[in-house]
């Protein structure tokens, strides 16, 4: 039988670890374990043969460790490593005539993922194929990708494995004692991602010994459609978290074990400061025991990187507002790749109470599927609220998925036969739910029964993917009442049938509905109230209407979802305060005073109301440079300190925000002063400082183009020439970027010596900038200010 | 665990100048999500310790060899490596120690994600961030360090002050040999290519152990860092 046959029908046990035993072998701190399968092949061979002999189902090849950044300069191939470590492990099997399997086993790459860290998605998922390959073509029966503790970095090892081989794939991480991993994900986000990727099973290892693990058990059992894998640790020599690690004796180790798989895991093992004598005290104590059956839960679920959100009797809001539809702001921002105000729109409505974020970038003259990619890797930055990748190219769609760290909401399949064609494949291999709408070859159904035929349609072809109802939202159309008055009729008998015959959870894009009259948000709310109790799970809308969150809320109180009506409570306890606050304020201060105090919102109201009776370059002159001015001062005198200053700096943002929104109506843009390409050099990844020089620059009406952290040399200079600016300012925190920053420095001379170059950084000196050949050393960011303003005068 | 106030307005540059009622409602909101989203977390180990002239010589404790022989049956064990760091400032640090203590600890993610919010959104709440992070793992390090004193106390044992790379002639590629030792993924830090931690309110350092009392007693300040005219500088005080 091959393992996925033995996995469901009888307890299957792992080996205990390789690393304990190679220590006690006196292996060297920093030494790589998995050089030894070419150096001290004996050594390694006797420990496998010595965990067979203790009863194991399951080998852990020695190669947990092989990545191309852990064995770069190491002598040997990641391939060759891997090789050797299946046919050891395999050899062992063979010389001593036991029957069990051998898993691929495969380790975290150590480094952390863009946007957080330096390594780029599409570099991790390759870093783990070499070692997928080599392994299977070397004989593993299995994948075990284990102590993860990134989902991230999971999905890259996931992507590879199931792209590059046709093993099962098994993956274990490692939680903290709340049941979170290290990234702050919880346990529902990681099954959630886990499941949508089908992998074969899940679990824990590292991290504790068996006694915490079975505490988690309950949770994870009940979450989890999968077969369990429990490997916990029996000690190490260090303290972590202030904790000593006590040795787990073998006998003890394998009692509460035996409890463990009474309470459903599957497959049993060790990790840390596990033996062979645990390993035998474990199937000796488990002997003749059968799993507990594994059982569906049939959970509808999405996820991001740190939770999950389950479509249930509780209706969910998902903010429509990242969609450049009607919207000439939000056009212009996807042309000027102002990203910024994208991720504004994001944060604005999760403060407003949306569960999932709709993301749809598609504009006709712009590549959907790099802009895509660019916001959604920027979003996962920011929020942790999922998304819903709403596109209709199939590119832009795939790579999206591809990137997400979660489980996403999809938007939209249809009935068209294209349509299920291209989308669910892609759902099948990332893992979502998806938004499925009723139409279809023929237009969209004018009659309830028509659309619940398309939703069947569409159910029964989802099943031939192996894609169940539980991962479908229904959206069963929304038309415009002004066309047709029975169209909110048909909507809402369709979505009833569909929840409550079909059982398949339902969404709406509700404001259609009103188009073409008067008060369209009135007509909304009230379409929406009736949405709810007909039984829509999720509507996508405006959060920032606060009618519409108002209704949303008295119906969960209505409808019992909202336990002791305690959101309720809490929005409404939460809402007269902050919109008495604001009133006042925005009533009461002039522009030059909200940009001084640094009141944002004031001052952008301020502004408005200044440019009913000025012209916008006299609201600058007049009021915003005055501010900022006196600010600045403020700041060099120490009057005023750091977060003081920056306020007034994003107050009197704010106040231009509104002067180019007027000029925009008018149809007329702002002139720059000049451009300035911006970078936190090469190896550096801190750019909060930088960004402190962008706003601060931006505001004395200088272009500058931001090129982010970690950038090299090469690409300063591109931009630099690309937009012919005078000015580049680089940023270095390390002394060990200071290289780079000099390398920069170097290049720019060479390549446009007519370009300045302005340096800043905690470990930078007037000294040191002399000593790499910048033209101004900046203390702070005003500095910055100072010598921009002089040069460009 | 509260974060430190004052530690965290003169990282902000603070100097005495008046906190209107806004900037106060950032620090404590700053504080209050910090505190909330954060999970501190460290990793500790204990090495038999030789200062030579320009380099300290970490080798396993004998306890730690016999914990490996207590492991099952197996008993041969090999455990005799060493590792030499080569610094003359941390030599002079730990001149004189029988053992020393590899820490390393991070308060997690969260401020770094806090400061990517934010700065979108709120760029004055992302500098207090920034600021707010680095007193906070600045601080979870001492309460660590407290504890190696109280439980070094118990075995005779006085600390040093703790020594990180990057101090000095220490250089940061040491963090390398922190990470082979300590295993810093089991709580989450890893280096990127330029040999920085992620997540970035991280620390490593090393703290000697020394019986001699005498040898003990100067205190960890900003009076031994060579960057005199650093805005941060703690001014030196009779307390």
């Amino acid at each position: 039988m091959n393992f996925l046959e033995r996995l469901n029908t009888e307890l299957l046990f792992f080996d205990g670890a390789m690393g304990t035993m190679l220590q006690k072998q006196g292996i060297q701190p920093g030494e790589l374990p998995e050089i030894w399968n070419m150096t001290k092949e004996e050594v390694i061979l006797q420990i496998h043969k010595s965990y067979l002999e203790a009863g194991c189902d399951i080998l852990k090849s020695n190669t947990f460790g092989i990545n191309p950044y852990k064995m770069k300069n190491c002598g040997y191939t990641c391939e060759a490593l891997t090789a050797k470590g299946i046919q050891l492990a395999r050899r062992a099997i063979a010389e001593t005539g036991k029957e069990a399997f051998v898993a691929l086993d495969i380790g975290s790459l150590g480094k952390l993922l863009e946007p957080l860290g330096d390594l780029p998605f599409e570099e991790a998922c390759n870093a783990f194929v070499p070692v997928c390959i080599a392994g299977e073509q070397a004989g593993a029966d299995l994948c075990l990708i284990e102590t993860m503790n990134d989902t991230y970095e999971i999905k890259a090892a996931v992507l590879a494995a199931k792209e590059h081989t046709s093993l099962p794939v098994i993956v274990t991480m490692v939680f903290d004692e709340n049941g979170k991993l290290l990234t702050g994900g919880d346990m529902e986000a990681a099954v959630a991602l886990l499941e949508g990727l089908r992998v074969d099973a899940i679990g824990l290892n590292c991290g504790f010994g068996p006694d915490v693990m079975k505490k988690f058990l309950p949770k994870l059992r009940e979450i989890t459609s999968l077969p369990i894998v429990v490997n916990p640790n029996a000690g190490l020599p260090v303290v972590v978290n202030g904790q000593t690690s006590f040795l787990v004796k073998p006998e003890e180790f394998a009692s509460v074990m035996k409890e463990i798989a009474k309470d459903g895991a599957s497959i049993l093992g060790g990790c840390c400061g596990t033996t062979p004598e645990h390993i035998r005290a474990l199937t000796e104590a488990c002997r003749g025991m059968r799993p507990l059956q594994v059982t569906e839960k049939n959970r509808s679920v999405v996820s991001s990187y740190t939770q999950a959100v389950v479509f249930d009797s509780h209706p969910k809001i998902i903010g429509e507002r990242i969609n450049p539809t009607g919207k000439s702001r939000f056009k212009q921002a996807l042309r000027e790749n102002d990203l910024e105000y994208i991720y504004k729109e994001a944060l604005v409505q999760q403060e407003k109470g949306a569960h999932i974020l709709d993301v749809n970038v598609g504009l006709p003259e712009i590549n959907e599927a790099e802009m895509m990619e660019k916001v959604i890797t920027g979003l996962q930055g920011i929020t942790g609220l999922p998304l819903q990748i709403d596109t209709s190219d199939i590119a832009a769609m795939e790579t999206a998925m591809r990137i997400y760290n979660g489980k996403p909401l999809i938007n939209s399949v249809n009935g068209k036969q294209e349509s299920m064609d291209a989308v669910f494949p892609l759902a099948a291999k990332y893992g979502g739910m998806i938004v499925c709408l009723t139409l279809d070859e023929n237009g969209i159904p004018d009659t309830a029964q028509g659309r619940i035929e398309i939703a069947e349609k569409i159910i029964r072809e989802a099943a031939k993917y192996g894609i169940s109802k539980k991962d479908l939202l229904i959206d069963t159309l929304t038309m415009t009442i002004s066309t047709g008055q029975e169209n909110a009729g048909i909507t809402l008998d369709a979505l009833h049938y569909v929840r409550h015959t079909l059982g398949v959870h339902t969404t709406l894009g509700v404001s259609n509905v009103s188009f073409g009259l008067p008060q369209r948000e009135k007509v909304n709310t009230a379409f929406f109230t009736i949405a709810l109790s007909k039984g829509l799970s999720a509507g996508i809308i405006n959060p920032n209407s606060a009618a519409m969150m108002d209704a949303y809320y008295a119906c969960c109180a209505l409808n019992g979802s909202d336990l002791q009506c305690s959101n309720y409570i809490s929005y409404f306890s939460a809402l007269p305060a902050q919109s008495a606050v604001s009133v006042q304020s925005a009533a009461q201060l002039t522009l030059f005073d909200a940009v001084v105090k640094g009141l944002a919102e004031s001052a952008g109201k301020a502004a408005e109301q200044e440019l009913k009776s000025k012209e916008p370059l006299a609201v600058i002159d007049e009021d915003l440079i005055p501010a900022l001015d006196q600010v600045g001062q403020g700041f060099e005198n120490k009057t005023i300190f750091l977060p003081q200053l920056l306020m007034s700096a994003e107050a009197a943002k704010a106040g231009f925000e509104a002067i180019k929104e007027h000029l925009k109506a008018k149809g007329t843009v702002s002139e720059a002063k000049g451009v300035i390409v911006i970078a936190t050099v090469k190896g550096d990844i801190h750019d909060i400082g930088k960004n402190i020089v962008k706003v601060l620059l931006e505001n004395y009406g200088f272009q500058v183009i931001d090129l982010g952290k970690d950038v090299a040399p090469e690409r300063v200079v591109e931009a630099a020439r690309e937009y012919q600016a005078r000015l580049v300012g680089l940023s270095a925190l390390m002394t060990t970027t200071v290289a780079n920053m000099e390398l920069t420095i170097r290049m720019l001379n060479q390549e446009l010596p007519e370009c300045k170059v302005m340096v800043g950084g905690a470990v930078l000196t007037q000294t040191y900038a002399d000593m790499i050949g910048a033209d101004f050393y900046s203390r702070d960011a005003m500095g910055s200010v100072r010598y921009a303003n002089e040069l460009f005068a | 665990m509260q974060i430190d106030r004052k530690e965290t307005l003169r990282y902000l540059g603070y100097r005495g100048q008046d906190i209107d009622s806004q900037t106060e409602r950032l620090l404590d909101e700053v504080f209050t999500e910090l505190e909330r989203d954060s999970s501190p977390k460290s990793i500790c180990r204990k090495y038999r310790c030789q200062a030579t002239k320009d380099a300290v010589i970490l080798k396993p404790l004998m306890d730690e060899i016999a914990w490996f022989y207590s492991v099952g049956s197996q008993s041969e064990t090999n455990s005799q490596w060493e590792v030499i760091l080569k610094s003359k400032n941390l030599a002079k640090n730990l001149r004189g120690c029988e053992q020393a203590v590899l820490l390393a600890a991070t308060i997690g993610r969260a401020a770094d994600f806090m400061i990517q919010k934010y700065s979108v959104t709120n760029l004055a709440k992302a500098a207090i961030v920034q600021a707010a992070g680095a007193a906070y793992i600045e601080s979870y390090v001492d309460e660590i360090e407290d504890e190696v004193r109280t439980q070094a106390g118990r075995q005779g044992f006085y600390l040093r002050p703790r020594f990180s790379p990057g101090y000095g002639d220490f250089s940061i590629d040491y963090q390398k040999d922190f990470f082979d030792l300590l295993e810093c993924r089991r709580i989450g830090v890893t280096l990127t290519e330029g040999n920085l931690m992620m997540p970035s309110k991280s620390v490593t350092a090393i703290i000697g152990l020394t019986s001699g009392k005498q040898e003990s007693c100067w205190k960890r300040s900003c009076s031994q860092c060579e960057k005199t005219d650093c805005e941060f500088r703690k001014e030196e005080s009779g307390e």
